[in-house]
């Protein structure tokens, strides 16, 4: 029914290699396993080939680069190249773009966009009074310099590098956070955040980044998760079969994954028995590594190779790792500025030029290929992979910087940027931006938290308690789709989070007069005044039910709105 | 054959062209299912499941496969029951006398003997990790496939411990968690007044109509559906179901979060909701087996008789599948650590025991050997879950696509036994 060939999908669930069991968990389950052969042999399916030679690899050409960019870094000038390609593409389609954003709907799209909250009262406030010409570009610099922009890419960052599986549950989560959000903070360059973490070495404490090869501890998860989120390409197909979609062999994928078969990364312990997992860690030593867990059944032995290139000579004691990266994060390689360009404008817009964002194949086109290819040639080279300069650049255009009111002859492009999509909160930012309201900066009560008194074991903060209410079992939500079901909505509506007398006060402050109080309502909320309608209906609803409960009910109703939780 | 405007369709695209007759995809969750036939399976009778997860991996030789005369028999009898030639644990009395309408199925065999990858694996029917996909667990799958989209009551409800989610078929399939039962579903009653509810829902209403006028998204459209429906349930009499005060069947289900777990979860299948889980811990029972498995096999007594014997009066008992399970058996033989010894983890031979739900009832399908230890025929996880879909008629075979649309069938090669126990 749909766009792929099925048939050899379908095969793929049931040849998909078992990776087996990889946390020793206890003696008996030890036991069990060392049993495990004689009491059953899992049915394991027969290699889909045996390797054969080494494939003939066809140079990949060079990027073709037909939009020229700035010469030097100027995130004014390269918003402007965005701009027109966008603008030649909307006029090809004969759509035309809708208008700029307000300053409010443009305050709080770049805040939560960034740093992952909305403004305060004050700020928005100050923001919107504001007269300087230059004042959008100056907020974007605060952000993007502001620490909360680390916490923010932390987040999406560590749901992507940390999976949540049973293997996984004694692993610590915090110092990849940790690492990430300094990092990001930092902003070292694309390029050098990506050697940091695929050449990690270490302690868990000593190198937080190392915790990406313990929550990935086998090769093959190293190489998937690798490739779909350094190199924004599927790679796991060929895992067991050549890829069905592009000239990707086996051998292919198992060449990308020696170059992790010199890791020791060792396994978590038991936290329930006492078990420290900051001292454990990741070395890389000369020869392949003993782990046998560390290895799927289906592991091929081939030789190093990049992925489409071709097979470096390295030294037998010569670490593979580091070789990895500098082929990764080169201005030449093809996969990685692209990536980085196509999923720091996902971020923005909610969708990136080739969706999904991590599906990168040839046969899956852009919708804008010549403005990927300038953007990811430029930010690999005069860019200096600078990741909040990248985002800036985006900020700065009116592509970003449109309304998200459609009008009536755009209103069904989706692809084009004619408007700038409405997106959903995440948990994360729902949770921060309900604790900026309410002036709590526990929104939930961490009831029950039992991790909290085993700082070796996962912590379980309140906020992690809201975000995997909101999750649901899921790893991220979706950026456009509103997603949250009945138990989510019900727990807005109904638990203390809209229902403080408390938050109503923090909010209000010392305000009294009607208009003042539902205006910092919205102000604190909603990052605007509100209209003259809503004043006036809201005014007449708190003469009628009685100043106090009337407060306590609007923001209860601006808190549960769609407004609150949608990015305009 | 590629197209990357169709690659790109989310559910909601898929939705509008279903509407237009394009594709006649499963459509998930709380959307109406506009193209929904009659259900592929057709000859299933059951309409709900209660899933009655025994967590840690019960005993069988100590539960449903008692063997007397094997070495390591342990300390429990044997019992007849009301079904002639069937005979479960002397722990089991009030079980045995509703033993008429239930299966017991000897010889299960899986492959994994670690407690998460097992307990993933019963639940889903595939390996943790395998291809790089998040199954849905059972649950998700039958709200999926047998779930009315536009009830105001959940599809999915898990009671007491977490349970395994919706994997790739999305939230909308989600299981709705109730932690403790006594306390009903969290945050279901509003803090405020009927009257002052209706003013802020007022509010709220007026708020998102400006709101949709201006910006028009389906994500506006959409929470205002989610918002409509939780109010509706917060109002609704079938969410009584969730409170158990005042249920004189109560007490006889025992006493415990458990038994409560079982009493909520007939009062859901009353109203209609097609698939319960109901959870009971403790079955890890590595030392001090027989004090404990005696204990847990009190618990189920109680609660497994009171479920049967109140369904049957309903009539609802044909139309309601109860299964009984955990992740894997424990050894045949008794471990001799300490002085409280118990059984290990053994995912090679098991048992499990289903009742109602349209079987034939009074039977035994599948053997082990004399020790308990192998099976006589392996009875796989996917034979059973595929059974479980055909009593619930549910095509098994179908194909449900993941994000980036590859395709994977709701149970993997099985061979299902529904026609040797209906």
């Amino acid at each position: 029914m749909k766009f792929r060939p099925l048939a050899l999908f379908a095969l793929t669930a049931g040849l998909a290699v078992l990776v087996g069991d990889f946390t020793s968990i206890d003696a008996q389950e030890k036991a069990i396993k060392k049993s495990k052969k004689k009491i059953e042999a899992p049915e394991t399916p027969t290699p889909a080939a045996p390797v054969a030679k080494p494939e003939v690899v066809k140079p990949v050409a060079p990027p073709v680069i037909n939009v020229a960019t700035p010469k030097a870094k100027d995130a004014a000038a390269l918003a402007k190249v965005i701009d027109a390609e966008i603008t030649k593409k909307l006029a090809t389609a004969k759509l035309t773009a809708s208008a700029l954003s307000s300053d409010e709907e443009f305050l709080r799209r770049v805040s939560l966009d960034i740093t992952g909250v909305i403004p305060s009262a004050e700020k928005a406030k100050a923001f919107i009074d504001d007269k300087s010409p230059d004042k959008r570009a100056k907020l974007i610099d605060e952000l993007l310099a502001d620490p909360r922009f680390g916490r923010r890419m932390a987040d999406i960052w560590t749901a992507k590098l940390f999976p949540k599986d049973s293997g996984n549950r004694f692993v610590l989560k915090d110092p990849l956070y940790k690492w990430l959000e300094e990092e990001f903070n930092k902003n070292p360059g694309w390029d050098k955040f990506t050697t940091s973490m695929v050449s990690a070495t270490g302690t868990v404490a000593e190198n937080g980044a190392v915790t990406y090869f313990i929550a990935n501890r086998s090769v093959d998860k190293l190489t998937d998760t690798t490739a779909q989120h350094f190199l924004g390409i599927q790679l796991q197909c060929a895992q067991c079969h050549n890829h069905p979609f592009t000239s990707w062999k086996q051998t292919e994928y198992w060449g990308m994954a020696a170059f992790y078969g010199k890791v020791k990364a060792d396994n978590p312990k038991n936290a329930n028995k006492g078990g420290d997992n900051t001292t454990i860690g990741v070395t890389e030593g000369p020869r392949q590594t003993k782990q046998k867990d560390f290895f799927p059944e289906s592991a091929k032995t081939v030789p190093v190779k990049f992925l489409g290139g071709e097979s470096p000579s390295l030294g037998a004691a010569e670490p593979y790792r580091p070789a990895l990266a500098k082929w990764m994060t080169s201005p030449q390689n093809p996969f990685f500025a692209k990536a980085l360009v196509n999923r720091t404008w996902a971020h923005l817009f909610g969708r990136g030029f080739v969706n999904p964002v991590d599906d990168m194949l040839p046969e899956n086109s852009p919708t804008h290929p010549d403005l990927l290819a300038a953007l990811a040639h430029h930010v690999s080279t005069t860019g200096e992979f600078d990741l909040k300069y990248l985002m800036k650049a985006i900020c700065l255009s009116d592509t970003y910087q449109r309304t998200s009111k459609p009008t009536a002859d755009n209103k069904n492009d989706k692809a084009l940027y004619s408007h700038v999509a409405v997106k959903v909160l995440s948990p994360e930012q729902l949770y921060d931006s309900l604790a900026q309201v309410t002036g709590n900066s526990r929104v939930m009560d961490a009831k029950g938290a039992k991790g909290a008194a085993n700082p070796k074991g996962g912590r379980i903060g309140g906020r992690d308690q809201f975000v995997n209410f909101f999750l649901a079992g899921a790893d991220s939500t979706s950026a456009l789709d509103y997603e949250a079901g009945i138990p989510q909505a019900l727990k807005l509506m109904n638990s203390p989070i809209a229902n403080n007398p408390a938050a109503v006060r923090a909010v209000t402050g010392n305000t009294s007069k009607p208009e003042d109080v539902i205006e910092r309502i919205y102000l604190a909320a909603l990052s605007r005044r509100p209209t003259a309608d809503e004043l006036k209906s809201l005014t007449a609803y708190a003469t009628k039910t009685g100043a106090q409960t009337a407060y306590g009910d609007i923001l209860w109703a601006v808190l549960n709105s769609s407004e609150f939780t949608l990015v305009r | 054959m590629f197209s990357t405007k169709l690659q790109e369709k989310s559910r909601r695209d898929m939705l509008k062209l279903t509407a237009a007759g394009v594709f006649a995809p499963a459509l998930s969750g709380w959307f109406p299912r506009l193209a929904k036939a009659a259900p592929a399976g057709g000859k299933g009778k059951a309409k709900s499941c209660i899933l009655l997860w025994m967590d840690g991996g019960p005993s069988h030789k100590d539960t449903w496969d008692l063997k007397p005369e094997s070495k390591g028999a342990g300390e429990f009898k044997p019992i007849k029951t009301a079904a002639s030639g069937v005979e479960i644990s002397e722990h089991l009395p009030k079980v045995a006398q509703v033993m008429n309408h239930g299966l017991v199925v000897r010889g299960m065999s899986s492959p994994e003997g670690a407690h998460p990858r097992a307990k993933y694996y019963l639940h889903t029917g595939f390996r943790e990790g395998q291809g790089g996909i998040v199954y849905p667990s059972l649950g998700s799958i039958v709200s999926q496939e047998a779930g009315k989209s536009d009830s105001t009551m959940p599809n999915f409800v898990a009671i007491g411990g977490r349970s395994y989610g919706s994997g790739f078929l999305g939230p909308k399939h989600q299981p709705l968690l109730i932690t403790d039962p006594n306390r009903g579903l969290e945050d279901l009653k509003s803090s405020v007044t009927a009257a002052q509810l209706g003013n802020r829902v007022g509010l709220l209403e007026q708020m998102d109509k400006a709101f949709h006028r201006e910006y028009g998204a389906d994500s506006i459209t959409d929470h205002k559906t989610t918002y409509e429906r939780a109010v509706k349930l917060m109002q609704s009499k079938e969410a009584k179901a969730f409170d158990l005060t005042g249920d004189e069947t109560k007490a006889k289900y025992g006493s415990g979060r458990f038994a409560e777990g079982v009493c909520m979860a007939r009062r859901l299948v009353e109203v209609g909701v097609p698939f319960v889980e109901v959870s009971l811990g403790g079955w890890d029972t590595h030392q001090d087996n027989f004090t404990r498995v005696k204990a847990l096999s009190g618990q189920v007594d109680s609660a497994i008789s009171a479920l049967v014997s109140d369904l049957k009066d309903k009539g609802l008992l044909d139309s309601t599948l109860i299964v009984w399970m955990g992740e894997f058996g424990r050894t045949p033989n008794i471990n001799n650590r300490g002085a409280n010894p118990g059984r290990d983890h053994y995912p090679r031979a098991w048992s499990l025991a289903m009742f109602g739900g349209g079987l034939k009832g009074g039977q035994v399908f599948g053997k082990t050997d004399k020790e308990g230890a192998s099976p006589e025929k392996k009875i796989s996880v996917q034979d059973f879950l595929a059974t479980v879909c055909e009593l619930m008629g549910i095509d098994h075979t179908k194909k449900n696509e993941t994000a980036t649309g590859r395709p994977i069938q709701i149970v993997e090669k099985p061979q299902p036994f529904t026609k040797d126990v209906v």
